[in-house]
């Protein structure tokens, strides 16, 4: 009956009166629209959750995680060719050398990023309108939301170099494509969206877990102001962090992976999972088994009793030469790299991220994108920059010290660089940094060519079969930076 | 109930608003015989309008008319081939005159948008089709009756299933994204539900716009063309009854049913595939001979099915009201097994003199109808709209193993029909799914319509109406534990049922004023109105399954509620709208007609949010120049052109806005948190896509009006299609919808109706129409030079300078018999001798397919060079007879059904000229099939000019011979007739199918403009054969 009256209501209004404009606006019921969200504090709160989301991707696509430009890319890792399963020219390319635009982990990590930068730019162009109950909950998502855009164009700026830069929403098909902004441009934004994120966020101590924290902002901060080489400034921004009484390193290396210890008080940032059938969980570390293996091998991994053979390839495999690196007595390696015997021939998998879970497939790992080592291994690395070679020793110490070597004392500038990058190659192991610190430190080319050097004249110590190697192609160019994806280049008239 | 409420009180609220005002002149009724000068015979469908006003009637089947009208006014009789004539009423109740043929009139009234028009004066391309023409043809929808009838509009049964898969495109309107079919408005009502659960007995007549300026007045809806449908209203003054019932048969013809192995060939064909391979043959293909005819699956599915309807037409006049009333009731069995579809229909129409200067009218029409209707379309993969119904069942019974029964000999119906270990896929018992499926659907519609017209002063008429359609539809699916879904898994399978509840509610308000004024010979007529209409749609699914017996199927019962199938959703718009026509004749002679729309619709963007639609023509009646005096053998003839803007509206009810997901719910530590996004973009200046419309057409009477030409030329430009377009993800977005792109449509229409004879025992009319419609894509989006269609299966293309949805493929060209034509041809990698050869169309003297630059190529067009209609009518004293044909020529089927029934892997049944396929050099067969041993994808899978197939038909649709006996002046019976009829009585055809206006996409829907013309396996289209009456008292 109301509905009745409110349709003769409606009518008499329509007739008698000129008020139309209410009467077209339906905006949709059943699923919701831009037309009613970004209004409350809480709509801002779901929207820079949703922004996280992305960071699953960039770690969990198949065959497209950040391994595979981060890690298999440099010296670290390697891949165990099948010549029975051959639908990997993707992964197989990125660790040769021969990548080309139609390359699908170009895409993935591009459109991933450009999705958090999205999300981002949509809470940060309507947040300042919108009256907050709690204006703390306010610079906390404002925060987040600056963070999360820095890190996603410090990926992307990295690894593509120039790209365009979003900072408004896209509301069309005239401003979805930019042209490429410089990396100058990037790195200023990057420089500037950070300064606000560090002044935004709280402490660790006072965020919810797993969230962008101030620490988390410095990090980042202090990573862009290494790939700069601006050392005094990192020096500062990782003395605010370290002497922030928020962080500290795990007593034992192999429990920073624990399940139990997700977001530690080592953890800086990290990329949250979740066991379950809901979505969130993770698998990476499936795709780093030495494959093809048979259920039972795989369950002998996984722990996980119904695990399923795979006869796919498989990735990220540890080199002959990261295993070489370990000093005698490392700690890490152990809990860092196993074997499994597949027809009377041990290879190596990566050992560290295998955690209990009870459905094959789906763990709830994290990735870790910054660790509190990582952060004394910068510090060491600002300071000695700076030629304080002394200064850097106890923090480069602090990390050996837990991984059970002795310290190292009395290096020179130069003896003691070369130090922290060895120990970075091994503390953050599969954590996808070597890559981007061969290229930040000048030695991609001549690491890279030497590695490759060795796949060619010893494909078998690098997990060919017999009678296999690498393409005639592979390792011929080395290069810093990789194409932007043909799928964009298609659509955007810039590239 | 609702809509019946809400009608209600919507005349009482009109009644208080609107007031009354006295002191007008007079209305009366005026009532009389109407007959023809030279016979003296009453003469039916005799037009009486009130001059000046829009206020008409028509004489009934004995010449009996009765109309209200002022009582110095004057009342102008006309019907085709009669002079009409000009009766001042001077307060006369009864006026009875005869009518004598004329050439020099040509003054049919004719039914337009918001209002009626002589013909004489229409300036538009407008068709009018009397009912009384349809009523013996036997078939639920109205617009299936039209076949073979209008000019330039093509009307296919895409699919056999009762009640169901008409598709009406206007002058070959179509669009990539938006919806192509006409509107519908039933008595001045834009309706929003099904066409055709429209009982097609309520209605009178039908009129198709089809230019622009005849349908620009209905703006942004009317650029796919619109159809006015007039129901029948009261008439006689002594009232009238009427009962007319039909009964028959339907049989599924035997011309057009798949030319299957029997199951003594299919063992045969197998044994030689292993025997072809060198390995043993299995123990059920060893003696091919055991199993003789087998099993014939494809006609199991079918059945001889009755048909049967029933209406009872009632009307009366009074002195100050009438009322006609229709009841129908209609039952029909579907020549499939388990399919049927029955509807109950009633429509009262009913007006009231109020006073002399205001009338009520009030017309309530309530259809109930049940179907139950078997997910018999599609490919044999196809699993209905709802995944996990199996669909294609007609396909899959086509494919099954005809050495396996579908029946035991007790009766009983085996669960399987598969050898275990020997066939490839797990088949169910595709007869027992189609038997033991229900597919119900219940539908309760309610269409009312409540006005009142107020005339304040002479030629003015002021009126306002509220509309409601109301329909409610609950479907319910049953699959029990003995129907598998997929080849995956063998029955017994989980049971499932899906229950959906519809319900919508659509209502308008319109409020228009017309004047019609003369100044000696410049005669005008002005309409000016506003009009509001809402929809509101409600969709509720649940998706159960894992019900532990199959004979309980209630809700409490399942086990299991699949979340990701059940859903609610609601659908609303509405739009407001001004409108406005101006009529200008000077004489009769020159006739010119304006007129606008303004639509402001909640499915545009909020930038975009209204739009104008312009249109003019102007009518030459040249035949009415001194210069044509001596012509005598031109009896009329008018020149007529038109250019009009119109819009087609059907671009989504939210497409504008940009939509956010809220289940983008992220993990922090071990909790998830709900997250929300944008997933879409809003496009705020989206809106309709826009059609501009030139007509040109010449109307021509000759020889005493016994022969009449129409012709017509329209060249349509659709623009700012809706189109999805990509834009780089560097947005964060993938696509955005936009209106870009062009299509131009243009065509020919030729009709010729013509009075062979025409005298007191006999008579002949012939009318015969063709068209010629054409289009071609101009553009799409920037930076998208080609189309396909939906669903990734890239075998139709679209392109800029071709027509929409063209054939793309490889083309066929045999077998290579031998190692020196292997050796001698281009191939595939995969090629051998014995597989099929293809044409290298690049050139680069391999085959190639699926990527850039390959050898595919346009290889067939769905779209036809013409299609026509013939009508024939006889009448020779007292019997009658009829018969009607339509044709399409040129356009091509792409018989993708092959795919399973000419598969040579030998898991499914397959044609019998298989049977003729490449054994070896020596036995190389007809060339059309390769060997079966290897390599035999690339004939199934790589789509060629094998699968295409002429389409072009000519179809009898309809036969039909009646007697009227003849009865005396005094019998209570005024009328008593029998007559025959057959539908769908002959197809002439070299498409080997059963209906080749066959087009369904995979899942069995009706198909997008961009991928017509698809043979995916279909419900026939019955012969029907009846036996029927007509009784009038």
């Amino acid at each position: 009956m109301k509905k009745i009256i409110g349709i003769i209501t409606l009518i008499a209004t329509g007739i008698f009166t000129s008020c139309t404009d209410d009467f077209l606006q339906l905006p949709p019921e059943d699923s919701l629209s831009q037309a009613v969200f970004f209004e409350t504090q809480s709509d801002f709160e779901q929207a820079v959750n949703a922004a996280y989301v992305p960071l699953r991707d960039l770690q969990e696509v198949q065959g497209q995680g950040a391994w595979a430009m981060g890690e298999m890319t440099s010296d670290n890792t390697y891949y165990k060719y099948n010549p029975n399963y051959r639908a990997v020219q993707d992964g197989e390319s990125m660790a040769d050398f021969y990548v080309n635009n139609g390359n699908g982990i170009l895409t993935n990590k591009y459109t991933s990023n450009y999705l958090i930068i999205a999300r981002a730019n949509q809470i940060l162009a309507l947040i300042d309108e919108v009256e907050f109950e709690d204006n703390n909950v306010k610079d906390n998502v404002k925060g987040q939301a600056y963070f999360l855009r820095a890190l996603a164009y410090f990926d992307l700026v990295q690894y593509f170099g120039a790209v365009p830069l979003h900072l408004v929403p896209v509301t069309g098909r005239d401003d979805a494509a930019l042209p490429l902004s410089t990396q100058e441009e990037i790195y200023t934004q990057i420089l500037s969206d950070l300064g606000e994120a560090v002044d935004l966020l709280p402490l660790k101590s006072s965020q919810e877990e797993g969230r962008a924290t101030r620490g988390s902002a410095q990090m980042l901060l202090a990573n862009v102001h290494m790939v700069q080489e601006s050392w005094g400034s990192a020096e500062s921004v990782l003395s605010d962090l370290i002497t922030s009484d928020e962080y500290d390193l795990l007593a034992d290396y192999a429990n920073v992976f624990d399940l139990n210890n997700k977001n530690s008080i080592e953890s800086i940032f990290e990329v949250q999972f979740l066991e379950g059938t809901e979505g969130f969980a993770s698998s990476f570390m499936y795709e780093w088994l030495p494959m093809p293996l048979t259920a039972e091998q795989v369950a002998l991994v996984s722990g996980v009793p119904n695990s399923q053979a795979s006869n796919v390839e498989g990735f990220n495999i540890p080199t002959p030469d990261l295993l070489e690196s370990y000093e005698d007595g490392d700690l890490r390696k152990s809990v860092s790299v196993d074997s499994i015997e597949v027809d009377g021939t041990y290879f190596p998998y990566i050992d560290k991220f295998w955690q209990p879970h009870s459905n094959p497939g789906l763990t709830g790992v994290n990735m870790p994108i910054y660790r509190y080592s990582e952060a004394l291994l910068f510090m060491a690395e600002a300071v000695n920059e700076q030629n304080r070679p002394g200064d850097a020793e106890p923090y480069l110490n602090a990390v050996r010290d837990r991984a059970g070597l002795a310290p190292l004392t009395g290096l020179n500038q130069t003896e003691m660089r070369q130090a922290i990058m060895d120990e970075r190659r091994v503390e953050l192991a599969f954590e996808n940094k070597r890559w981007l610190d061969l290229v930040r430190t000048g030695t991609a080319q001549s690491v890279m060519t030497a590695f490759g050097d060795r796949v060619k004249a010893n494909p078998q110590d690098y997990y060919f079969p017999e009678g296999f190697g690498p393409p005639a192609a592979a390792f011929t160019t080395i290069y810093e930076l990789f194409p932007l994806p043909a799928s964009e280049a298609l659509l955007n008239p810039n590239f | 109930m609702r809509t019946k409420k809400t009608l209600w009180l919507g005349v009482l609220f009109m009644v208080v608003c609107c007031g009354f005002t006295a002191n007008a002149q007079q209305r009366i009724t005026v009532n009389g015989t109407v007959t023809d000068a030279e016979t003296g015979q009453p003469l039916p469908g005799v037009t009486v309008v009130e001059q000046g006003t829009t206020n008409g009637t028509s004489a009934d089947f004995d010449g009996n008319y009765s109309i209200e009208t002022a009582s110095d006014g004057v009342l102008t009789f006309s019907s085709v081939g009669y002079a009409s004539q000009n009766i001042p009423v001077n307060g006369r109740l009864q006026i009875n005159l005869s009518l004598s043929v004329d050439s020099q009139q040509l003054d049919e009234v004719v039914i337009v948008g918001y209002g009626t028009q002589t013909s004489r004066k229409v300036t538009g391309a407008v068709q009018q089709i009397d009912s009384e023409q349809l009523a013996d043809i036997p078939v639920p929808q109205v617009t299936q009756k039209l076949q073979g009838r209008l000019v330039g509009v093509q009307i296919n049964q895409t699919t056999g299933k009762p009640g169901q898969g008409i598709q009406v495109r206007v002058r070959g309107q179509a669009s990539i994204l938006a919806g192509s079919d006409p509107l519908y408005v039933v008595d001045g009502f834009p309706i929003v539900g099904d066409i055709s659960s429209i009982n097609p007995d309520e209605i009178e007549s039908i009129s198709v716009l089809k230019d622009a300026a005849s349908t620009s007045l209905y703006g942004s809806r009317a650029a796919n063309g619109v159809v006015l449908i007039t129901t029948k209203s009261g008439k006689t003054e002594q009232g009238g009854f009427s009962i007319s019932y039909y009964g028959g048969v339907q049989v599924v013809p035997q011309k057009g049913r798949p030319d299957l192995m029997n199951g003594q060939e299919f063992a045969q064909f197998k044994k030689e595939s292993f025997e072809d391979l060198g390995q043993p043959v299995p123990e059920p293909f060893q003696n091919p001979e055991q199993y003789g005819e087998g099993y014939d699956w494809y006609d199991a599915m079918f059945r001889t099915a009755p048909i049967q309807s029933l209406n009872i037409n009632w009307n009366a006049r009074g002195e100050r009201s009438s009322v006609a009333v229709v009841a129908g009731v209609f039952q029909q069995e579907g020549v499939m097994v388990n399919s049927d579809f029955k509807r109950y229909s009633l429509r009262a129409n009913s007006k009231f003199k109020l006073n002399d200067e205001l009338d009520l009218g009030i017309s309530v029409a309530p259809t109930y109808s049940i179907d139950n209707l078997p997910s018999s379309d599609g490919a044999f993969y196809a699993t209905n709209v709802n995944a996990g119904i199996p669909g294609g069942l007609v396909t899959n019974a086509m494919q099954t193993w005809p050495i396996l029964p579908y029946k035991n000999e007790d009766g009983t119906l085996p669960l399987t029909a598969w050898i275990p270990g020997i066939s490839a896929f797990p088949t169910p018992n595709w007869y027992r799914a189609a038997k033991e499926i229900t597919n119900e659907t219940k539908s309760m519609r309610v269409l009312g319509n409540v006005y009142l017209q107020y005339k304040p002063i002479d030629g003015m008429q002021i009126k306002t109406s509220i509309n409601g359609d109301f329909g409610n539809s609950s479907f319910f699916n049953f699959s029990p534990s003995t129907v598998s879904t997929t080849f995956a898994a063998l029955p017994p399978a989980i049971a499932t049922s899906i229950r959906r509840d519809s319900n919508y509610l659509s209502w308008l308000n319109e409020n228009t004023i017309t004047y019609a004024k003369s100044f000696g010979d410049h005669n005008f007529e002005i309409l000016g109105g506003i009009s509001y209409q809402k929809y509101e749609a409600d969709n509720t699914q649940l998706y159960l399954s894992n019900f532990p017996d199959d004979r309980v199927q209630t809700i409490q019962s399942a086990l299991n509620i699949d979340r990701t199938r059940s859903f609610n959703n609601i659908n609303e718009w509405s739009l407001t709208s001004y409108f406005s026509r101006l009529n200008y004749d000077y004489d009769g002679k020159y006739l010119i007609t304006l007129a606008l729309r303004r639509d402001g619709s909640s499915r545009f963007g909020s930038n975009n949010r209204w739009g104008n639609f312009p249109s003019v023509s102007a009518g030459w009646v040249f035949s009415d120049e001194s210069f044509m005096e001596n012509t005598d053998f031109v009896s009329f003839g008018k020149i007529r052109a038109s250019y009009g803007i119109i819009g087609n509206n059907n671009i989504g009810n939210y497409t504008q806005y940009a939509l956010v997901d809220n289940s983008l719910n992220a993990v922090f530590g071990n909790s998830v948190v709900s997250g929300a996004g944008l997933t879409t973009l809003g496009n705020s200046n989206l809106g309709w896509e826009r059609t501009k419309q030139l007509d040109i057409g010449l109307d021509m009477r000759f020889f005493d009006d016994r022969l009449e030409f129409i012709y017509d030329y329209y060249k349509k430009n659709t623009t700012d299609l809706l189109f999805n377009v990509d834009i780089p993800q560097e947005s964060g977005f993938t696509n955005f919808n936009d209106n870009v792109g062009e299509i131009e449509f243009w065509g020919h229409e030729f009709a010729v109706v013509s009075r062979n004879i025409s005298n007191e025992n006999i008579s002949w009319n012939t009318n015969f129409n063709i068209a010629f419609n054409r289009n071609k894509v101009i553009s799409l989006a920037d930076g998208v030079d080609r189309i396909f269609n939906p669903g990734g299966a890239y075998t139709s293309i679209t392109r800029p300078g071709e027509p929409l949805g063209q054939f793309w493929g490889l083309i066929h060209d045999g077998v290579y018999d031998n190692q020196q034509e292997f050796d001698n041809s281009p191939r595939a990698v995969e090629s051998e001798v014995g597989t099929v050869k293809f044409k290298d169309v690049n050139g680069d003297g391999v085959i190639t397919f699926g990527n850039e630059n390959d050898d595919r190529t346009v290889i067939g067009n769905p779209f036809p060079d013409y299609i026509f209609g013939l009508t024939n009518d006889f009448k020779f004293k007292n019997w009658d007879a009829s018969i009607v044909i339509s044709g399409s020529v040129g356009n091509d089927i792409a018989v993708t059904n092959d795919q399973g029934t000419t598969n040579l892997d030998g898991v499914f049944n397959v044609l019998r000229d298989v049977k003729d396929r490449w054994r070896s050099p020596e036995n190389p067969g007809s060339g059309r099939y390769g060997k079966t041993t290897s390599a035999t994808f690339m004939e199934r899978d790589w789509f060629s000019s094998r699968f295409i197939e002429d389409g072009s038909y000519l179809s009898v649709k309809n036969i039909t011979v009646g007697y009227s006996f003849p009865l005396k002046e005094t019998s209570f019976l005024k009328r008593a007739r029998l007559y025959g009829s057959v539908q769908q009585a002959f197809v002439f055809t070299s498409y080997r199918g059963v209906n080749p206006e066959i087009s369904t996409t995979t899942q069995g829907q009706q198909s997008n403009a961009l991928a017509l013309g698809y043979d995916w396996g279909a419900y026939p289209v019955p012969r029907t054969f009846t036996l029927g009456f007509n009784l009038s008292f």
